[in-house]
């Protein structure tokens, strides 16, 4: 799901790229929040929790709450409702606190 | 009474309820058993040798509070489910209940339930402290429930059902529960500082957006303070989580 019109905003939307998200590729919009070609795509959940393991999707969308913490390039607790998508982006979904390699 | 509604008369628990010195000291058994019927596994599996022989089989069990030492072994062998252990030394302020469940799903340990007296109606909110289900169980299980104190002897069962909505979890980053948080507020930690530092609820990558309003929301519920008089934690930079490296050397990030 995508907002296409809105009272306020105008979208300038960069041109189509391909990105991957689990290994699975996607298209989204060059310069969107990633978090945001995510959800047209219909993916809700972005990682899993440390302790319960409860899933985690996009919620304050501001970067503020790192609830969508995901792993973007191989780098994890990327805030994706702020990251900017590029061309060729691998996002994953993270689990737990996630590991520096 | 006994016979129409199946609940005891307050007579029968009486009867029933060692003296508050024994109650204080630890675990005991407390046999719920009030009607002559022919049965002993009580009896038989008391290793304690606390239940009175039974010399006609259908003798109603009489516990010496003093030599039972409230192991719980005749809780699941009860087929009334009619035992329970109940044990004042649990802390200060609260009581440990154990009761012989035979539903299914079975309670979560560390989850929140309400507490329900004999009739069924909902006295208190319990922690579940343990689902002991074993072999030696024999599919009968046994919950423990932490309740208040003043509750020890009315809490004899439990509803799954969040009356008090104690499973909601209040921040999200360290996945601790308003049950928690108020469990804590009981005990006496009466700031956000002080809940924030022995829970960790606001230590997680969020740093407190989401769950410090809403813990200040139930300090103030529970000390009646209005929301205003209740402080802040302190929040300290970095504002935003960065790497380490940015501090060190800069980075590209925006």
């Amino acid at each position: 799901m995508r907002i296409e019109q809105h009272p306020i905003i105008t979208f300038n939307k960069g041109r189509k790229v391909q990105f991957t998200f689990d290994g699975k590729v996607y298209e989204g919009y060059e310069g969107e929040p990633i978090a945001a070609a995510l959800h047209d795509a219909g993916i809700r959940v972005l990682g899993h929790t440390h302790k319960l393991g409860r899933p985690r999707g996009f919620y304050c969308a501001i970067g503020n709450c790192s609830s969508c913490l995901m792993v973007v390039n191989g780098k994890p607790n990327v805030r994706v409702c702020v990251e900017k998508l590029k061309e060729g982006m691998a996002v994953e979904t993270q689990i737990g606190r996630g590991d520096i390699k | 009474m006994l016979e129409r509604t199946g609940v005891p008369t307050k007579e029968n628990i009486e009867s029933v309820t060692p003296l508050k010195e024994r109650l204080s000291k630890g675990p005991v058994a407390i046999i719920e058993c009030f009607q002559e019927i022919p049965c002993n596994p009580c009896y038989t599996s008391c290793k304690k040798g606390a239940i009175k022989e039974l010399i006609d089989i259908n003798d109603r069990p009489i516990l010496d509070p003093e030599k039972c030492n409230g192991c719980g072994v005749c809780i699941s062998n009860c087929p009334g489910l009619a035992i329970f252990v109940v044990d004042e030394s649990y802390s200060e302020t609260e009581a440990l209940v154990k009761i012989p469940y035979e539903f299914v799903p079975l309670p979560k340990e560390g989850s929140f339930v309400t507490g329900l007296d004999r009739e069924g109606k909902p006295v208190c909110r319990a922690k579940v402290e343990k689902v002991l289900n074993t072999k030696a169980q024999d599919r009968t299980p046994v919950v423990s429930l932490i309740v208040p104190k003043e509750f020890s002897m009315t809490v004899r069962f439990l509803s799954l059902n969040d009356h008090y909505s104690d499973n909601t979890i209040v921040c999200r980053c360290e996945e601790i529960t308003l049950g928690e948080i108020r469990e804590y507020i009981r005990r006496g930690y009466q700031s956000l500082e002080e809940i924030k530092r022995i829970s960790r609820a606001g230590m997680g990558p969020c740093q407190g957006r989401t769950c410090s309003q809403l813990i200040m929301q139930e300090l103030a519920a529970a000390t009646g303070k209005r929301l205003s008089e209740i402080k802040m934690s302190a929040f300290r930079p970095p504002a935003v989580p960065i790497k380490l490296g940015q501090l060190l050397g800069g980075d590209d990030h925006e």
